[in-house]
């Protein structure tokens, strides 16, 4: 039978998240909203309380900590946060170090990873390019290894999270970079990946030409692109064998986007317990709560179920993920990860959404004042039902593939290579 | 100054934020998580600091009880940062009175000591007694500063600030001392995972309250009448002149000691 309580480290590091995040996050994350950045003296500080590279082993610099862990803490994060920049800022630097502490050279790790821990670097993802999100094998970033050794990548990647950050930290960082390798056309079987660090040691590298974009909600973490003019990266940077950086990147974004839903329900149960003191006390047509009608009420139930389910797929693939990656007797092979994983991110942001949408009607008029914020939350979770780590078509596409059967559902990455 | 030893007595308390109420005022206990309180959190704070600062060469926790929670607490307060730590079981938990209370941690100061500094919160975030501290002093016939809102030792002399209603007192007393530490002597540090994890691992130390020798017979069973949060309602006009009626609210918050 299936024990579903947390353990006691797990619970006593929650409350120690949950600490932290009162003092020093939830008072800011308003002004970090309006003002759109986190302070670097706030990210010095989740560094300096173990709160980056958790899941990482300890050998390179991480917490040696858990996925679900992991997790916990994202969701305490956003729950404190509900725009959720720190909570996507945390959730990037947690889940790509891992991808590199799986997949990575050991020199590249033993470089990277002990400053993403501190604080004093980012590492996130890089795949996104203009021509498209989910079509990965379409991406047209080229790396050619050159007669030194050395690879030389030419491309332009867009809607990628945390490109101003990496500028303003003391050490900079970079990304999981996805490239493909030689030449560009349609194909998942020639695909590479890299650790790409346009700012490192402190100083910005040539060849890298970012931009930032305008988002409309989690004003707090920055949304950019670049370009990739003739960048060098050495070969110990790259991030698994030649040509076989298709799957591990599908496997990083299986890690990411547990802790993305995690962030979303973090952010809805912090909804939900706005409006819980709202629809008890907010008294009508002569003294009756609002919660008295059940038009209310029962949404409220609806809507509750649905975030707690949510918060099960998120556990339940976190604590997958930890028997796959981080155990010495893996239960589980990376790809039996894909349909829960996906049932998570598809639940955990489309239940904030809906989440959202009710609270926001039920303030009445003061729901649609600054001060009520509940906005923030509404549209910093919403980038999660568009996409960010996953569109959501992909993940119903995951889930019917995996349901029904990869020979009924066409099976989009068997299409014929270029 | 030889090796200084400091010794901190933890509580389990009821955590008051979680704390319901049934419709009379009877607190629903049973539903109530525990935790350690504040101002003890505030105390095991301020031994570390000692010994971060090179003031103090070990710092040793104790809380009275047999539970699983109160060895929760004992690793959280490893995860802050302690030395060693005690857990004295006693049989019923529930009807420990500040007495006994006492008279456990005077004797087992005795039994593992000598401590040149112990440490209590100034009062439980639940009861409020606020006597240990004092009863401990009183028992082993130590100085007592009390309430401290900060602290500082040097050479042999601890000195402490402590706020009251007309003013702050500076009080300073040579070693050995027992020393009561409010929740506002400091931030405490929140542990991290590391610390957290690496908690698990080290040993409590378990003693029978029975075979200290504290009087021990007197286990006083007390009944409680009733839990009352006594509640005041006060009505402002506010109707006419904004401005007066927030100067007759704060006047009216300013005598229930409010603000």
């Amino acid at each position: 039978m299936v024990d579903f309580e947390f353990t006691e480290d797990e619970i006593r590091f929650r409350d120690s998240v949950r600490e932290f995040a009162q003092r020093y996050i939830e008072p800011k994350w308003i002004e970090i909203d309006e003002k759109g950045r986190i302070p670097v003296d706030l990210i010095k500080k989740m560094g300096d309380q173990g709160l980056f590279a958790i899941p990482v082993p300890e050998e390179y610099g991480g917490m040696g900590g858990s996925m679900v862990m992991t997790a916990l803490a994202i969701e305490e994060i956003a729950y404190h946060d509900p725009a959720v920049a720190v909570a996507v800022y945390a959730l990037l630097n947690n889940g790509w170090p891992l991808a590199l502490a799986l997949f990575g050279q050991e020199e590249a790790k033993m470089e990277i990873l002990p400053k993403v821990a501190s604080g004093d670097a980012f590492f996130g993802i890089a795949s996104t390019e203009p021509q498209g999100g989910s079509d990965v094998a379409g991406i047209k970033t080229v790396a050619k290894k050159r007669e030194d050794g050395k690879w030389v990548v030419n491309g332009e990647k867009t809607f990628i999270s945390g490109v101003r950050e990496l500028q303003e930290l003391p050490e900079g960082g970079g990304f999981f970079l996805v490239s493909k390798t030689e030449k560009t056309g349609w194909s998942h079987k020639r695909i590479t990946t890299f650790a790409l660090l346009p700012k490192w040691n402190g100083k910005l590298r040539e060849g890298w030409k970012p931009t930032l974009y305008d988002d409309i909600g989690r004003h707090g973490l920055s949304t950019g692109g670049f370009t990739l003019e003739n960048f060098e990266i050495d070969d110990k940077y790259r991030i698994g064998d030649v040509n076989k950086g298709f799957y591990l990147v599908l496997q990083g974004f299986n890690i990411a986007r547990i802790l993305v839903a995690a962030a979303t329900i973090g952010s809805g149960r912090w909804a939900l317990d706005k409006a819980k003191e709202w629809l008890r006390t907010r008294k009508l047509f002569k003294g009756r709560p609002i919660a008295s009608f059940e038009g209310v009420s029962f949404r409220y139930a609806e809507l509750y179920t649905m975030l707690e389910a949510a918060r099960y797929f998120v556990y339940k693939a976190a604590w997958m993920a930890d028997n796959t990656y981080l155990t010495k007797s893996p239960r589980f092979k990376p790809q039996d990860l894909n349909l829960p994983v996906a049932m998570a991110k598809m639940l955990g942001p489309t239940t904030t959404t809906e989440i959202y949408t009710e609270v926001l009607k039920w303030f009445g008029a003061y729901g649609y004042t600054k001060e009520c914020a509940a906005h923030r939350g509404w549209l910093g979770t919403f980038s999660y039902t568009i996409g960010a780590e996953g569109a959501q078509n992909i993940m119903k596409y995951i889930i019917a593939r995996d349901t029904l059967g990869s020979d009924a559902v066409r099976n989009v990455w068997a299409e014929e290579e270029d | 100054m030889g090796m200084t030893r400091v010794l901190v007595s933890i509580k389990l308390t009821y955590d008051v934020n979680q704390l319901k109420f049934e419709k009379d005022g009877t607190p629903i206990l049973d539903a109530c998580p525990r935790v350690m309180g504040e101002a003890d959190k505030c105390a095991i704070e301020e031994a570390v600091k000692l010994k971060e600062s090179g003031k103090a060469e070990e710092v040793v926790a104790l809380t009275i009880g047999s539970t699983k929670e109160h060895q929760r607490i004992l690793r959280d307060a490893y995860a802050m940062g302690v030395d060693k730590a005690y857990m004295v079981r006693l049989d019923s938990d529930d009807m420990a009175t500040a007495t006994t209370i006492a008279k456990i941690i005077a004797s087992f100061a005795e039994k593992t000591g000598p401590y040149d500094i112990i440490l209590l919160g100034s009062g439980a975030s639940d009861t409020h007694s606020s006597v240990v501290g004092p009863m401990v002093a009183s028992l082993l016939g130590y100085n007592l500063l009390a309430n401290a809102d900060r602290i500082e030792v040097k050479d042999s002399l601890v000195s402490i600030t402590s706020t009251l209603e007309d003013g702050q007192y500076v009080v300073e007393s040579p070693l050995p001392v027992v020393v009561t530490v409010t929740s506002e002597a400091n931030q405490p540090r929140i542990p991290t995972i590391r610390d957290i994890l690496r908690s698990k691992k080290k040993p409590i130390e378990e003693i029978e309250a029975a075979d200290l020798e504290a009087d021990l017979s007197r286990i006083e069973l007390v009944e409680i009448k009733k839990f009352e949060v006594p509640r005041k309602r006060i009505k402002i006009d506010a109707t006419s002149n904004v401005g007066e009626a927030v100067d007759k609210l704060i006047k009216e918050l300013e005598n229930e000691g409010v603000i």
